[in-house]
């Protein structure tokens, strides 16, 4: 326990001696500071004490403040400041924690005392995390606080955040540590985890983008479908529907209604492929955008969101035969789609790609000769 | 483990990839309370030998003990102080926080570890830079706090790497006296060293290890034995029947004739003394002479070595690791 101690002291004293780690602890409070600064009212928004009307935001369109502050946390403090600009000075910051700890006549020191080697490297793992364990802390301790005092809601939901954050940086940190170790090189760690974490985002959105479609083709089927069992049921309802040349225009638009269905299935079929093979390599990559989007599925009550004017008509085939979708109608497909995804799933996979990236880190640390 | 031996390692083997053969049956003992010097040309192996007592390289092959246990427990290094030839302390660590650091990754509890750092920042003569960051100290310095830190959880056995490397001469002297205080006090030391001269101070007994070997270990008295001999100066040319002793030799210059008589027993000389004042010659100098280590060391590398090249690494077969 002593010698584990130690290395956390020893890694927040790392911190501690690094700018980065002061400059974005600064930054942080600051942006706690903006939630002081701004409300909302039955006009708008209000920050310190300018009124911005802002149709659409504001209690009357049923903004509450409680769904207000929550909604700047997650979208901005969250999604923008510690999702992002802290992540990556988070990075910088840890990047190099692994190559100077592994550089010769610092890891001899260690190495040479009585502790193993990999309780070692899980202890150094884990001290890493510090950076942004005590910036999500002080966020959101902050937030708390301000929101609170400065709106009068208090959230003590905010604080489920620290996990998910903790849990989307360290996806992140171990491909730092990974590649820390292989390469022993700040540099190349830090770049390939930037890399990384750019494939996985393009992954990840481009999963997005294809469940859009896939739900676009399933509208598109369902629709020519109801269509032409609308013409069928219209056809066999006619006098003598085997009268083919009195109820010729009618055929020719089941079979243009077919060879449409015919196309919208192979082409859905297709993207559909394409959405698997996205949706399988999604299965094993860290999921980073879905651990931070339970913060919002945990933390904002659907029932509680604004009125919105929601396109509610049903897609339609016209005369013609084209398919106009409603993708107002898809957009809530798709979030229910991506809402169906059970934590445990989201979480879980993403931990076990966690979990054999620091095995082979680990691994590796444990194998070498320094 | 051998009776009284701190280290006792049999047949250690290490080779990196196929051909770099760092160590090839190393077989060390080194006595309890003694100052113990290991001794090699670059690439003998000493480095991978030390890295692989502290763990920080594993063996393919080692067999014995180290503080009666087997080499790499954990209880035995709880007892072992070391200082890497190459360390680099956290730069932004105060000297005192090093100390503490190592002290608590050996597992000492706070209070004694406090205790322990004051010490010996006193001891090293660093008191008065003990709460300033490791990355204003200069190589000596640096060195005090290795010194220190090495010694923090007063183990029985301490392995320093080139511990006066980058002191100066004053320095040297100061960490000299520590290492036979330490002695004086009942702890083992090993030395890793190049300086020669150093080892030869502050060494009760040393090994040489050439190519991956230990080609000599002993005692610097005992390793030199045979190279005893005394040297006897006198005035003017040597008498002709000089050339009919065995074991003499000579050498005229325009001080005299050096005569070096071979043997190690004073008895030998007595005689030839006693012929030459008899013959009232002027015997300038007498005096006993062995091998220097560093003549030892050399001996030890051109002989155990056979072809040995120089300085580096000598890959295959035939040697160790840069």
């Amino acid at each position: 326990m002593t010698q584990s101690i130690a290395l956390f002291v020893d890694a927040y004293r790392l911190l501690n001696a690094r700018r980065i780690f002061w400059f974005t602890l600064i930054i942080t409070g600051l942006v706690v500071l903006c939630f002081a600064l701004v409300g909302i009212n039955d006009q708008g928004i209000r920050i310190v004490v300018w009124d911005i009307e802002i149709p659409g935001v504001n209690t009357r369109t049923g903004w509450t403040p409680e769904f207000f502050y929550k909604f700047i946390f997650n979208n901005l403090g969250i999604g923008i400041w510690l999702s992002w600009v802290a992540t990556i000075l988070g990075l910088v910051t840890t990047s190099g924690m692994f190559p100077e700890f592994i550089s010769t006549g610092s890891i001899d020191l260690i190495l040479s005392k009585p502790i193993g080697r990999f309780r070692l490297f899980i202890t150094k793992y884990l001290s890493g995390l510090l950076f942004v364990v005590l910036q999500v802390c002080v966020f959101c301790v902050g937030s708390f606080v301000v929101i609170g005092l400065r709106g009068g809601v208090w959230l003590p939901g905010i604080f489920i955040s620290i996990p998910l954050v903790v849990l989307f940086f360290s996806y992140l940190y171990a491909f730092s540590v990974f590649f820390g170790i292989l390469t022993r090189s700040t540099i190349a760690a830090l770049l390939l985890t930037i890399l990384c974490w750019f494939v996985i985002f393009v992954v990840q959105s481009s999963e997005n983008t294809l469940l859009f479609f896939v739900k676009y083709q399933e509208q598109k089927v369902a629709a020519y479908e109801e269509n032409l069992e609308r013409s069928r049921t219209q056809l066999a309802g006619v006098e003598n529907p085997e009268d083919r040349e009195r109820w010729d225009f009618m055929y020719k638009t089941i079979e243009v209604r077919e060879e449409r269905l015919e196309e919208a299935r192979d082409s859905g079929s297709g993207v559909r492929i394409a959405h698997s093979i996205l949706s399988g390599a999604m299965t094993v990559l860290p999921k980073t955008s879905q651990t931070l989007d339970l913060l919002e599925r945990w933390t904002v009550d659907l029932a509680d969101l604004p009125e919105r004017d929601i396109d509610e008509s049903p897609p339609v085939i016209t005369e013609d035969g084209e398919f106009e979708a409603n993708e107002a109608e898809i957009g809530l497909a798709v979030r229910d789609e991506v809402n169906s995804r059970s934590p445990l799933w989201i979480i879980g996979t993403s931990l076990l790609f966690e979990l054999v990236l620091c095995l082979g880190a680990g691994v590796i640390f444990w194998r070498r000769d320094y | 483990m051998a009776n009284g031996s701190i280290i006792d390692i049999t047949d250690a083997y290490k080779a990196f990839g196929r051909n770099i053969h760092a160590l090839r049956g190393v077989d060390l003992q080194v006595d309890a309370g003694e100052v113990f010097g290991l001794l090699g040309p670059n690439g003998a192996g000493k480095s991978t030998l030390v890295k692989i007592l502290m763990t920080v390289v594993r063996p393919d092959r080692l067999g014995g003990t180290m503080l009666g246990r087997s080499p790499g427990d954990k209880r035995a290094l709880a007892k072992v102080g070391y200082l890497p030839e190459h360390h680099n302390f956290p730069s932004y660590l105060t000297g005192r926080q090093v100390i503490e650091f190592v002290a608590a990754m050996t597992g000492m509890r706070r209070q004694p570890r406090r205790r322990s750092a004051d010490r010996l920042l006193k001891r090293v003569g660093m008191w008065d830079w003990a709460d300033k960051r490791v990355k204003s100290y200069s190589k000596g310095m640096l060195q005090r706090i290795g010194l220190a830190q090495a010694l923090v959880n007063t183990p029985e056995l301490v392995l320093l790497d080139e511990p006066t490397d980058g002191v100066d001469p004053v320095g040297r002297q100061e960490i000299r006296d520590l290492l036979l205080g330490l002695r004086d006090e009942g702890m083992t030391v090993f030395i890793n060293s190049h300086l020669l001269s150093e080892l030869e101070m502050v060494c009760d007994r040393v090994a040489i290890m050439v190519k991956g070997r230990v080609a000599m270990q002993g005692t610097i008295d005992d390793l030199t034995a045979d190279s005893r001999h005394y040297e006897l100066r006198i005035h003017g040319s040597a008498p002709d029947w000089i050339d009919s002793l065995p074991d003499v030799s000579m050498q005229s210059d325009e001080h005299g004739t050096l005569l070096r008589i071979n043997g190690r027993e004073p008895d030998g000389i007595q005689t030839l003394i006693d012929r030459l004042r008899a013959e009232d010659r002027t015997i300038l100098e007498i005096r006993p002479v062995r091998d220097s280590l560093e003549a030892l060391f050399m001996r030890a590398v051109t002989e155990g070595g056979e072809g040995f090249a120089g300085p580096g690494a000598v890959v295959g077969d035939e040697g160790g690791r840069p």
